[in-house]
């Protein structure tokens, strides 16, 4: 009891003694305290998404066969349910609750023409526009006029019997312009990559059999791709606005009489009075013909991957569907791609732009390893669609080495947002941090940086958690990033945007895209889920195609590819 | 003696400051430390496809907690989750490990229903009628629709089956 006593007592006589030391220091310290601990309330948000949604980001199939992963899929799709196959396209007149078409290519040109809806569904009478970026000067085309020409187009080519055309462009209103009149006039479309030499280019006009190209004009030797493409009989040449005046419509003297050459503004200003404003109906149980892309190869020139109608719709509503109804892409959005058309994921992001009525942005450099700061300037785009080469050469060039000790303060302040789960906003913060690296882009209003990394491209381009963490902090958008791979159009997976978890070594590829399954074959032991990526699902090609590159599946259920 | 009192009232350095500091320091730390990422539990692992036998499919009737499985014209279900019927006390218990075909479709829960000899052929179901036959469809639809196919039956000696 005394013990006791005499314990409480020489316990408060501390306290007490300690208590005495009180001074001016102490008050600072305590309101210091205080402060710090009130900002911190005040500034909390609650994250973007609950944290479990991340923490397992897709369903796995509880049964699997031996020498196979379980099927992956979105969660979106869960099993037992239909993958998504098309756009759902309601033909005016039909009745409420049916569910709609599937659509195709002529749905996604008709519903941009048409205009963005409200979220009742009733029409805003706001039409996107279509921007051709030519250096630091961007081009502007009203959605009539772009269908003008599809008119004027693909009227001529089918007068001209066309039943493979082959574009070899770069990206261009014209390019876009094309591939709709392909749609639209049934013939099939072959995206060639502009940049090939003249061989290459008629190597691949021989295989895909084109009867029609669509090229810039000089920008190609016609006589020899002629020479070795005998079944060519149409020529149209995409003059550049400096070179209208020239006379292109020449024709080597060995091939006279056989090929027949036009250009692209003569024949539209000659019909474009004749052609119409109108969108061309069609009949909704028609076919509409392919797309084909060039998927590169490490050797030769590249492979033909044919993408039907149906495998690019599906591709479009998954990427679409992809993002949470405030991240879609919407009729205030100025989509800029600085990634080649040619590609199935920019076309097909590109693609779901239009559909969703918002504007795009196509850029004539456009490819897959292109300078990022000297291909956004021209246009201040809402939504930026790059290649994994670009964005790590940008970030290796100019981020790590342009940033200084402010913007480095104000990164690891950032960082620690992104770990709970929050974008910063553009604020005073992101202001900071943009002093260094980003100064001279013109991104004050990007909010979204879609980017793709082929499944067979060089692992030196794929990004790092800490490269997407800085291009979320220095551009102030939020990433989404995608694997791609041949015979899968639009892409296998994409990560969430709201995924702003770090972790060591490169990123994850998110989850399977709702038009597709993945699962793993080939995996040398049932401990470790290693093997090569197997993607089914109607955005590909012929229902299941294996990639020659190896996978695994994290424990998050996130996509990554083992190096 | 009364100043440098003061200057010592003044100090910094008192325990109690020390104690706030550390406090506040503390508070700083947790709340701007590195978190680390939300995890999950892993979920169980997937059942293994596999091609069962009549003799191999036996050990799957429920006993010692293994799991409840039963064959319907060659497809294995996993019927566990309804084990208060198909596992061990359970109305349909003769089913368990079996195939099941022929009792569903004639609705019988009786022994005679199963095949006897486990080393044969499988049943062909051959002599039922149209009625027997709906009955059994309705049966694997409901199956389908509410179990997991874990495997294939096959008979003994079947090129498929695989070698013990």
């Amino acid at each position: 009891m005394d013990s006791n006593k005499s314990l409480l007592e020489s316990l408060d006589a501390v306290i007490a003694d300690a208590f005495a030391d009180w001074n001016i220091y102490s008050t600072l310290i305590t309101g210091g305290m205080v402060a710090f601990l009130v900002w911190s309330f005040v500034t909390s948000r609650d994250p973007d998404i609950h944290p479990f949604l991340l923490a397992r980001q897709s369903t796995a199939f509880p049964v699997r066969k031996s020498g196979e992963s379980a099927p992956y899929r979105s969660l979106e799709t869960p099993h037992g349910f239909p993958l998504r196959s098309g756009l759902n396209v309601k033909d005016p007149g039909a009745p409420k609750w049916t569910t709609g078409r599937k659509g195709d290519l002529r749905d996604v040109w008709r519903a941009a023409v048409r205009g963005a809806l409200d979220d009742e569904g009733k029409l805003t009478g706001k039409q996107g526009k279509i921007y051709t970026v030519l250096g630091r000067k961007a081009v502007e085309h009203s959605l009539d006029q772009v269908t003008q020409e599809i008119n004027v187009i693909g009227r001529f080519l089918q007068e001209a019997k066309t039943k493979t055309m082959a574009v070899c462009l770069t990206d261009s209103m014209e390019l876009l312009a094309a591939i709709f009149a392909g749609a639209f006039y049934g013939f099939k479309v072959v995206l060639i990559p502009h940049n090939l030499k003249a061989q290459d280019l008629s190597t691949l006009l021989q295989r895909a059999q084109a009867d029609t190209l669509i090229a810039e004009a000089g920008a190609l030797d016609l006589s020899l791709v002629a020479k070795n493409n005998r079944q060519l009989s149409q020529v149209v040449w995409v003059a550049k606005v400096g070179s209208r005046h020239m006379d292109w419509t020449e024709v080597p003297a060995d091939v006279k009489g056989s090929l027949d050459v036009t250009v692209w503004h003569d024949l539209v200003d000659e019909k474009r009075d004749l052609a119409g404003l109108e969108v061309p109906s069609w009949d909704a149980s028609s076919p509409s013909p392919s797309v084909t892309t060039v998927w590169p190869s490490a050797s030769g020139v590249g492979e033909f991957i044919e993408f039907q109608p149906e495998n690019l719709v599906a591709a479009i509503a998954g990427l679409l569907y992809s993002l949470p109804r405030n991240q879609r892409f919407h009729s205030n959005d100025l989509v800029l791609s600085i990634d080649s058309m040619s590609r199935s994921y920019p076309l097909c992001q590109i693609m779901a732009a239009i559909f969703a009525g918002a504007s795009v942005a196509l850029n004539s450099v456009a490819g897959e390893g292109v300078d990022f700061a000297l291909a956004t300037v021209g246009v201040s785009p809402t939504v930026i669609i790059a290649s994994s080469r670009t964005m790590s050469q940008y970030h290796d060039k100019f981020m790590e080495p342009h940033s200084g000790i402010i913007s480095s303060i104000a990164r690891w302040l950032q960082v620690r947002n992104l770990e709970a789960g929050v974008m910063p906003s553009h604020g005073l913060f992101s202001q900071l941090a943009n002093i260094g690296p980003t100064a001279e882009l013109s991104l004050d209003k990007l909010r979204l940086l879609c980017i793709s990394h082929r499944a067979d491209a060089d692992p030196q381009d794929r990004l790092t958690c800490g490269q997407l963490t800085d291009l979320r902090i220095f551009t102030g958008a939020r990433v989404v990033y995608a694997l791609t791979g041949p015979g899968v159009a639009g892409a296998i997976s994409q990560t969430n945007v709201y995924d702003y978890r770090r972790f060591l070594g490169p990123n994850h590829f998110g989850a399977p895209l709702s038009s597709v399954e993945v699962l793993l074959t080939d995996i040398p032991s049932d401990e470790k889920f290693e093997g090569k990526i197997t993607v089914s699902g109607p955005a590909v090609i012929s229902g299941t195609v294996i990639l020659p590159a190896r996978g695994h599946i994290r424990d998050d259920h996130t996509l990554e590819l083992v190096a | 003696m009364s100043s440098s009192d003061g200057a010592e009232v003044m100090s910094i350095a008192t325990p109690i400051n020390l104690v706030l500091l550390s406090l506040f320091v503390v508070t700083v730390y947790f709340q701007l430390r590195p978190k680390t990422p939300a995890t999950l539990p892993r979920s169980p692992p997937p059942v293994v496809f596999r091609v069962f036998t009549p003799t191999t499919l036996l050990e799957f009737n429920g006993q010692d907690e293994k799991p409840v499985y039963l064959a319907v014209r060659g497809r294995v279900f996993d019927v566990t989750p309804g084990r208060n019927f198909y596992g061990p006390g359970g109305p349909y218990e003769n089913f368990a490990g079996r195939d099941a075909s022929r009792g569903l479709a004639h609705q019988s829960f009786d022994l005679e229903m199963l095949t006897e000899d486990l080393k044969g052929p499988l049943d062909d179901l051959k002599d039922l009628d149209a009625d027997q036959l709906e009955n059994l469809q309705g049966w694997e639809e409901r199956f389908l629709e509410k179990y997991l196919v874990v495997g294939k039956l096959v008979a003994e000696g079947d090129p498929e089956a695989p070698k013990s």
